[in-house]
């Protein structure tokens, strides 16, 4: 076990009846960092922060807070203050009160409650609606409220779940910027669940991607949207072209896997190397494929597609195509490179990417 | 813009105003009216005169009666809310939605048959050679005389309000977010603590709505207090009865009356008052 490990997950199962919500996990939060928990609803995300927050028990194996096992400590005797996704602000309080709350609980007097919560109500910049009631509040400032009922205590780690999900966009944005800058500047370790993509990869240090039950990946966000390790996590961030078939050569020097679309070159590093005759899958991120009216030279992997669609976000482009056989190949590009390609629906093209930008993942 | 009724709203809203009219507004104003009449020689005379107003207000049996019905009100009031909340409680929290169901219907078995009978049935096992006294007796206990006293009436009253107010309670408990009590167990907040600190706090409005609706309910009571409390301590609802027999003092027993009606609006507008305090919606 690492010294700069703040929590771990060791074998950690939770079953609710026969349904298996989590499935034996392990990996490892570290202290200081900004972990951000994803996945699709149903994944098992807030099941893993509420059993470390205290409010499920395991089924199985062990979770260690700073190295003590706490799985049998019940929330109130732990100190893992957790942000709801309903914010889970007591109405019946006014703000201060809600701040307060926390302190109270731990027998803090009344004078030195009244200066914690004044100060963290000053720091998230909401000590003007300290004796407001709750539903007096805006969404964002409900959160601040939240975030402050949680910090107050000074903890060393912060869970939230989705806090933001019941935001708009802009306020969201504005929201994620609050939470990096405080989990910089506090230190506290930060774990936070989310099915957003981008709040997860736009805050967090790390990233875990979970499924059914199952982590699919652990790693930073450049790590995981470059390297997807599973066919799940590739289709679940949905930025790269996906291919399946099977290895017709394998070597030193890469691969060469043949799919209904052809025979895909790959180069470069592979976690293993598959032998012949071998299933395997390989992805292309969809900023790293480009479209041709004419073949491309070079040593490239060639397909030829047939434009299906475009969708302009921002300053970016997304052109759906896809080949022969109907599978479909995404390719993103800025309007500037797009210029010069026609891109109407049916207009006939050429997809390739270096084999040096394909990635070989696992089957599941 | 002139507001016109329109036939479709007058045809559903009619038929309640009449009623009301009818049955609440017309009585309440003949009331008031009777309260004014005077009795000569047991007869009633259509009169303007307020001295049954003087006349019961200067009595001390007046005020008495007044002062024990109020006290055993609110003490049902209380005692009913205090033991329905855990009650109310387990069924919310402790019993699973199938199980929940099952506790609210039999609720409402209670009131299938008159709190006449079920206040009669009281007296078979409350009476000195009663079911309570004849069990005790086995082992070596009592008799004590339970009937007749002012704890068989409180028994009496929670017959006919314990279920509602375990009703009342359950239905504002349920509807509690559980992320608040999490929230409060995450912030070191125990589990006695936490209903203490969440839980009453939360079901407020419903806890005192119940609390209310038990006052009025027994506050205008006259079966407990006669068939289980003996008639002694007299209360308003005896005392009316005993008004209109002892020489057809029927103005009289309007000026309790609606002196009763009085209280139960003041009552009703503090409590409801208390209920929302603190709380802009």
């Amino acid at each position: 076990m690492n010294r700069d490990t703040l929590v771990s997950f060791e074998g950690v199962v939770k079953r609710f009846g026969s349904f298996v919500a989590v499935q034996r996990m392990d990996f490892e939060i570290r202290k200081g960092e900004f972990l951000a928990i994803m996945g699709s609803s149903g994944c098992g995300k807030t099941t893993t922060l509420r059993m470390l927050a205290g409010l499920e028990a395991p089924t199985e194996g062990t979770i260690r807070l700073s190295g003590k096992p706490i799985n049998h400590l019940p929330t109130w005797e732990r100190d893992t203050p957790m942000v709801w996704q309903s914010l889970a602000l007591f109405p019946f309080l006014n703000v201060r009160e809600n701040v307060e709350f926390a302190l109270k609980m731990r027998g803090v007097g009344k004078a030195e409650r009244r200066r914690r919560a004044e100060q963290w109500l000053d720091r998230m910049q909401i000590l003007e609606f300290a004796e407001r009631n709750i539903a007096q509040l805006s969404g964002g400032q409900r959160q601040r409220v939240a975030l402050a009922r949680s910090l107050v205590v000074e903890p060393e780690i912060l869970l939230l779940d989705e806090p933001l999900s019941a935001l708009d966009a802009a306020l969201k944005v504005r929201m994620q910027s609050v939470l990096k800058n405080l989990q910089r500047e506090t230190g506290i370790t930060f774990v936070y669940v989310t099915h957003s993509q981008s709040e997860a990869f736009s805050m967090a240090d790390r990233v875990v991607i979970m499924s059914r039950g199952r982590i699919e990946q652990i790693g930073t966000p450049q790590e995981i949207y470059g390297t997807p390790r599973t066919r799940f996590v590739a289709d679940f961030l949905g930025s790269s072209n996906i291919f399946s078939g099977k290895v017709t050569q394998s070597g030193s020097t890469g691969l060469e896997v043949a799919t209904r679309d052809g025979a895909f070159r790959l180069s470069g590093s592979v976690p293993h190397l598959p032998q012949s005759g071998e299933e395997a899958t390989i992805t292309v991120l969809d900023t790293k494929t480009n479209l041709s009216v004419t073949p491309p030279e070079g040593n490239l992997n060639v397909v030829p597609v047939r434009v299906i669609g475009e969708e302009f976000v921002g300053a970016t482009a997304t052109i759906y195509t896809e080949t022969d056989t109907g599978h479909e190949i995404k390719v993103q590009k800025s309007h500037d490179e797009l210029a010069s390609l026609p891109v109407g629906a049916g207009q006939r093209l050429y997809a390739s990417w270096s084999p040096a930008d394909s990635h070989l993942v696992g089957a599941a | 813009m002139p507001r016109r009724v329109s036939l479709y709203s007058l045809t559903f809203s009619l038929p309640l105003l009449i009623w009301q009219l009818l049955f609440f507004v017309f009585p309440l104003v003949f009331l008031v009216a009777l309260s004014f009449w005077t009795v000569k020689n047991f007869a009633m005379r259509p009169d303007f005169d307020g001295v049954n107003w003087v006349t019961m207000y200067g009595r001390a049996v007046f005020w008495q009666a007044y002062g024990t019905t109020f006290a055993l009100a609110a003490s049902a009031a209380i005692l009913t809310s205090v033991l329905a909340f855990p009650c109310s409680y387990a069924i919310a929290f402790k019993l699973s939605e199938s199980a929940r169901r099952w506790a609210i219907f039999l609720m409402v078995i209670p009131f299938f048959t008159s709190y006449l009978v079920r206040v009669y049935s009281w007296q078979i096992f409350l009476s000195d050679r009663g079911i309570i006294n004849v069990v005790l007796g086995w082992v070596g206990l009592g008799p004590f005389g339970m009937l007749n006293t002012v704890g068989a009436t409180m028994v009496g009253y929670m017959t006919l309000a314990f279920p509602l107010v375990v009703l009342l309670q359950l239905f504002s408990l349920v509807f509690i977010d559980r992320s608040l009590i999490e929230a409060a167990h995450n912030m070191r907040c125990g589990r006695l603590r936490t209903v203490f600190e969440v839980v009453i706090p939360s079901a407020r409005v419903g806890l005192t709505i119940a609390a209310l609706f038990c006052f009025i309910l027994t506050f205008g009571d006259f079966v407990s207090p006669v068939y289980l409390g003996g008639g002694d301590p007299t209360t308003l609802s005896i005392l009316i009865t005993d008004t209109t027999k002892s020489g057809q003092q029927w103005p009289r027993a309007a000026v309790i009356a609606l002196t009763m009606i009085a209280t139960l609006l003041v009552v009703a507008f503090v409590t409801v008052r208390f209920a929302y305090k603190g709380r802009s919606k």
